[in-house]
């Protein structure tokens, strides 16, 4: 059908600016995905939105989810005390209210937070959200036959450390205070001025105790969200949700909640979803994917089309992929040698390795780089774009390993987006230029992760990848830095066994901070001057591309999270 | 009447001659297994190695394409370069076939060998020996792949040799098959009137089985055995898939199936290589089996010469 | 036939419990902790206590297999935490990673499995079969030629090529089909078959050349037999000579490699679901293995292992009754 020179106009005018489109937010006449006669992108309510996804909503209960910022699908159904601010980029690894008026009132030392609910917050079933209900929430992830999520409750309020639970407990946690219906106050063991970003997470949902099934809730959890769960088949296979009339936008500034009904697909190979998403037919028009990336393939056949190109989301999130060394195991207690595989490094095939430059960034810093981290840029060992050899070769010799040396490098043989194999094959080939051979040790995943974690079976040289619980310094350098959280028989991050007094001082001192914005140049300080005792080599930090359908609207991509956000699209 | 199989190699290779299709896969045959073992010979000539990384053929920013056309095909490089690495293609292949072919072929030698061994037992066997042999092999059938594959790459040190293991792993799991045929085709020979005058002249059961039966199954033995070769490829290629083939930077076929699978449309190359190579590779063995089952049944010169279609077959 | 039918029946009990034991003894030795594979990465030491308690996971193995065995005879009590449940017998367990009882797990899944299997079965007997006899029968026309070059490309690629390249070319660029998503049998029967054309397809091309020529060299054998020569001497037409005599002789062969193809598929087509998305025995069963969700493997590897021993029995039937010089054991 022949469009109307009008029309033609627009549209040509428009694709002038697809080139700044990935990511952009919109809604408006200047809208950059133009679609159709008249181009009208304004988002509008209704329709059916489906996402298309490898990996199932395993464990769809608050208590065990463990997300950074209250998850994707999840924050469409878990409202939390806080929450990630829904905006493009940089504004988005904020944190702003979502139950809560405000992000909390700390006292002086941010040893106590105080919140106050909005008024008006219903269930599904129309009944009242309480602070009790808060608490209860908080608690029942306490119990074993709810385990998961990530350890901040049990370090941070105070007498948690050994609590089981409100199944067997009784008493609760004395830590949490309810004064009233509408407050609720946190004791914590130490200064914590990050405590807003702690409240993204899915523990701080309201539960009702009435309500609470244990190990049934997942397949009805009640929604405090704009929308509700309709079905939950097999363990978050499909999850069917649907709006939750007794949500109302007055009270919630962050969720559009357009579309009536969304369909969370699971179990779909990667390399379909991406071929149904280009080819985005039938109900694809209106899918996203919150799981899978474009892979290098992917990518190259995407670039050569415009209009694929377009239905591109780029996104960043707080992560790093490195070489971890422990410093117990010879020869890597050398400090010189460390440096020598720093320098030796050829970061351009290991981007290649990881997808490409569209898909990965070369890091010579530990904190990923963003501002909401603190970055602050620095190459203690500046390696070049395909390593310097002769440096390396000068430092061996001046550890002793004139005539080079062998070392086994550990990694996973699972295929995944970091692609270890590929990548540890890469440095393998690099480092045989300063004479360094390198000896490949693949294990089975699960040993891999035994292994790594465990300070009594922790490789000498290893790969290993870590990501940002928050977008902050603190989740990102505490856990593998801070020498209080070396643990000796269970499951250990800090791989570097670093347990420096004037580093943790320092991480202390960084926590009692409640400006966020001090705080994360004070980390960022932090990781220049870790970076200098070479215990690990940063090797990159992984950008997201997802595709989307052709009738999808209102695509955000914050930093928080690096990927769209599934409570901001609209299908119509 | 002459109990088959008595005729002799002599006569064998007599009518093996005859067959102009089968001699010309024996041929290709031939070729692969020489290009698989004089593989370092073969990329030192091209001056090119497996392993190394030429970042600078790819298009980083765009996923890592080659460059240049059919994949980067150059003096340097013959068949161009690998998506992503920039590893030669070329170099790849011939030492992946070193793996695939070694791999498969040790496999299906432990999988006829196992198959055989316990296909005849069961049918020549008592009943309760039978009953015995049958749920054991209904247990290994049963046993999913992955399971055995994990269970014993998990038992095994990771000094062994992984090709070695893989093929033994894939030897002991999917000998099945040919134990089942190989059963049922004895339970047919059992009855048969040669097997029951050989049995009155008072031969005992291993002479039978070794003079009689033996030539009688090597027909559905071999043709599944031509099939099995490449379907062992395919998979050591699914065990790569699943993460428990062999290692990198150690080039297989079937890695580089798994591998070029998804760039089917921006690097079409990088599958069809491989993929053309095991095709050829399954034709050759397929026809050079088929050559071989005819030369050993020499009643298929008489069928040869009633025909069922093509007369210019009949030349023994 | 009874004493066969008990003689197998016994037979299937004592394989199945060889497997159970089997399973429980490899994952005892496989490397992984559990607990805190369970338990989730961040879990401290003391919470993945609790779990390995709460999971029995640090009892002797010969404890955990008599638990298991007893849950199996006379079902199993659990708490979810706010009230107890009752799982009744057979009660395979729970699943280590969503608590759901394993029985259910299974009966959702098989239906997918067993469409597949069922349907790709029927495709590669007629596409494997029809070619072998077509070779044996018309060698060198143009049609078997083809169909024998397919058969063959089916056996030299592995399914997820087949697959995604079908995928690609059908349902991208074509758009002969939409991308194929399960539809329950109960819920729209034709859109059922729709979308399971493509998993039926690669899987029956991947398996059809073994048939094709098994079918081929088993034929040209029966041909080659004095009682066809007879036949033919006789002056019965060609087509019956093929049809019934030959193809009679070639059946043994070709029963016993399906049923072992068939059983295996069960829980062996763990590409093809992964490939095409449908949520079956064969993708529940590795996603199990990786995370090491016990109570889940024995429970799929069992149901394998039922339907292995089942279309065994059955073939050995269908074997008798083809060539009637055997005796059923």
């Amino acid at each position: 059908m022949r469009q109307p020179s009008v029309i033609a106009r627009r549209v040509a005018a428009a694709s002038v600016s697809l080139v700044v489109a990935a990511g952009a937010a919109a809604c408006g006449p200047e809208d950059n995905d133009a679609k159709g006669a008249g181009g009208d992108s304004t988002p509008h309510k209704g329709g059916t939105l489906t996402v298309l996804n490898s990996n199932p909503q395993e464990d769809f209960d608050p208590a065990r989810l463990y997300t950074s910022g209250g998850g994707n699908v999840p924050s469409l159904v878990f409202r939390t005390l806080t929450t990630r601010n829904r905006e493009n980029g940089e504004a988005g690894a904020k944190v702003v209210p979502d139950l809560a008026t405000d992000t909390g009132r700390p006292n002086k030392d941010a040893t106590v937070w105080t919140y106050t609910l909005k008024e008006g917050l219903k269930y599904e079933d129309g009944s009242p959200i309480t602070t009790a209900d808060i608490k209860y929430g908080i608690e029942r992830s306490f119990a074993p036959e709810l385990s998961g999520g990530a350890p901040y409750l049990r370090d941070w309020l105070v007498g948690a450390a050994d609590y089981q639970g409100p199944y067997k407990d009784k008493k609760g946690l004395s830590a949490i205070e309810t004064p009233d219906a509408r407050t609720i106050v946190f004791h914590l063991n130490k200064p914590e001025g990050e405590f807003p970003y702690l409240a993204t997470q899915t523990q701080f949902t309201p539960v009702p105790k009435a309500k609470d099934t244990g190990t049934k809730y997942e397949q009805h959890p009640v929604s405090s969200g704009p929308y509700k769960v309709v079905t939950n088949e097999n363990d978050g296979e499909r999850l069917v949700l649907e709006r939750n009339t007794h949500w109302s936008a007055s009270t919630d500034a962050e969720r559009k909640a357009y579309p009536d009904k969304i369909d969370v697909r699971s179990g779909l190979d990667s390399s379909v979803i991406n071929q149904r998403l280009s080819a985005s037919q039938g109900t694809d028009s209106a899918a996203v994917t919150t799981d899978t990336n474009l892979g290098p393939a992917e990518l190259a056949k995407v670039t050569g089309d415009k209009e694929l190109a377009a239905r591109v989301g780029t996104g960043h999130f707080g992560y790093t992929n490195y070489i971890a060394f422990n410093p117990k195991i010879k020869p890597f207690d050398n400090a010189k040698v460390r440096q020598a595989i720093s320098y030796a490094i050829d970061r351009s095939s290991v981007v290649n390795a990881a997808g490409g430059s569209a898909l990965a960034e070369p890091a010579t810093t530990f904190l990923p780089n963003q501002k909401s981290f603190g970055y602050t840029e620095y190459d203690h060992f500046p390696a070049g774009d395909a390593g310097d050899a002769a440096k390396a070769k000068e430092l061996l010799k001046e550890a002793g390993y004139a005539k080079g040396l062998t070392v086994t490098l550990t990694h996973s043989n699972a295929k995944d987006f970091e692609t270890s194999p590929e990548i540890a094959t890469a440095i393998q080939d690099a480092l045989k230029k300063a004479g360094i051979t390198v000896k490949l040790q693949g294990l089975e995943e699960n040993d891999y992760s035994d292994k790594i974690h465990s300070v009594k079976t922790e490789p000498g040289f290893f790969l290993a990848h870590w990501g940002a619980d928050w977008p902050s310094g603190g989740p990102f350098l505490a856990p593998i830095f801070d020498g209080r959280q070396i643990v000796k028989d269970g499951a250990n991050f800090n791989t570097g066994l670093l347990d420096d007094k004037s580093v943790n001082t320092e991480i202390d001192a960084i926590n009692k901070l409640t400006d966020l914005d001090a705080a994360a140049k004070r980390w960022g300080a932090l990781d220049a001057r870790i970076g200098e005792q070479a215990l690990t080599v940063p090797l990159f930090h992984p950008v997201y591309k997802r595709l989307y359908g052709k009738n999808i609207k209102n695509v955000v991509i914050s930093d928080w999270t690096g990927v769209l956000d599934i409570s901001q699209v609209a299908v119509k | 009447m002459p109990a088959p199989g008595a005729s002799g190699a002599r006569q064998f290779w007599r009518r093996l001659r005859t067959q102009r299709a089968a001699l010309v896969a024996a041929v290709v045959v031939a070729l692969l297994v020489l290009v698989a073992l004089a593989a370092p010979l073969l990329t030192a000539i091209e001056g090119q190695d497996p392993t190394t990384y030429h970042p600078s053929l790819v298009d980083s920013a765009r996923g890592g394409v080659p460059i240049g056309s059919f994949g980067g095909v150059s003096a340097e490089h013959w068949l161009g370069v690998e998506p992503q690495t920039g590893r030669d293609l070329f170099a790849r292949l011939v030492y992946g076939a070193r793996v695939s072919l070694g791999v498969a072929l040790a496999a299906t030698v432990v999988q006829i060998a196992i198959g055989v061994v316990v296909g005849v037992a069961a049918a020549l066997g008592s009943r309760w020996v039978d009953q015995v042999l049958s749920r054991f092999t209904d247990v290994i059938v049963a046993m999913p792949l992955m399971i055995m594959a994990l269970a014993l790459l998990a038992i095994v040190p990771s000094s062994f040799p992984r090709p070695v293991l893989v093929a033994l792993v894939i030897g002991l799991i999917a000998w099945g098959n040919i134990a089942k045929i190989v059963r049922a085709q004895t339970l047919t020979l059992k009855g048969l009137d040669y097997v029951a005058a050989a049995r009155l002249s008072g031969w005992g059961t291993w002479r039978i089985a070794r003079r009689e039966l033996l030539p009688g199954i090597a027909a559905p033995v071999i043709t599944y055995a031509a099939l099995l070769v490449p379907s062992n490829i395919t998979v050591e290629a699914a065990l790569s898939f699943l993460g428990v083939g062999v290692k990198p930077p150690t080039p297989s076929w079937g890695q580089m199936l798994t591998a070029a699978d998804v760039w089917y449309q921006a690097a079409p190359q990088y599958l069809l290589l491989p993929a053309g190579a095991l095709f050829v590779t399954v034709l050759a063995l397929t026809v050079l089996g088929d050559g071989v089952r005819t030369a050993l049944d020499p009643r298929a010169a008489s069928r040869l010469r009633i025909g069922t279609g093509r007369k210019r077959e009949a030349k023994a | 036939m009874s004493g066969f039918l008990l003689r197998r029946v016994l037979g299937a009990v004592v394989t199945l419990f060889a497997i159970s034991v089997i399973v429980y003894v490899v994952f005892y030795v496989t490397p992984g902790n559990v607990a805190q594979i369970t338990c989730g990465p961040r879990c401290s030491p003391a919470q993945v206590q609790q779990v390995a308690e709460q999971l029995h996971l640090n009892d002797p193995l010969y404890a955990r297999y008599w638990d298991f065995l007893q849950g199996l005879v006379a079902g199993q009590d659990y708490s979810t935490g706010t009230s107890v449940q009752h799982c009744s017998a057979p009660c395979l367990g729970l699943s280590y990673q969503s608590d759901q009882q394993v029985t259910a797990l299974i009966l959702a899944k098989l239906p997918v499995s067993l469409s597949l299997v069922f349907g790709a079965m029927v495709l590669w007997l007629i596409l494997g079969v029809g070619t072998g006899v077509l070779s044996a029968w018309r060698r060198g026309r143009l049609t078997e030629r083809l169909l024998t070059g397919v058969t063959l490309a089916g056996v030299a690629t592995p399914v997820f090529v087949i697959g995604l390249v079908l995928m690609i070319v059908v349902c991208g660029q074509l758009q002969l089909l939409p991308f194929p998503q399960y539809v329950a049998f109960s819920d729209d029967p034709e859109q059922w078959a729709w979308n399971l054309l493509l998993p039926w397809l690669s899987l029956a091309l991947i398996e059809a050349a073994a048939f094709a020529r098994l079918t081929r060299a088993a034929m040209l054998e029966t041909l080659a037999e004095d009682h066809i020569r007879t036949f033919r001497a006789y002056g019965v037409g060609e087509r019956s000579v093929i049809g019934r005599h030959a193809l009679r002789g070639a059946l043994a062969p070709v029963i016993a490699l399906n049923a072992n193809n068939f059983g295996g598929a069960v829980g062996g087509a763990v590409l093809t679901e992964t490939l095409f998305g449908l949520p079956g025995i064969g993708q529940e069963l590795v996603h199990a293995v990786n995370v090491v969700d016990l109570p889940v493997v024995v429970g799929m590897v069992l149901v394998i292992g039922f339907f292995v021993v089942v279309a065994n029995a059955v073939a050995d039937v269908l074997y008798a009754v083809a060539d009637r010089r055997v005796v059923l054991a």
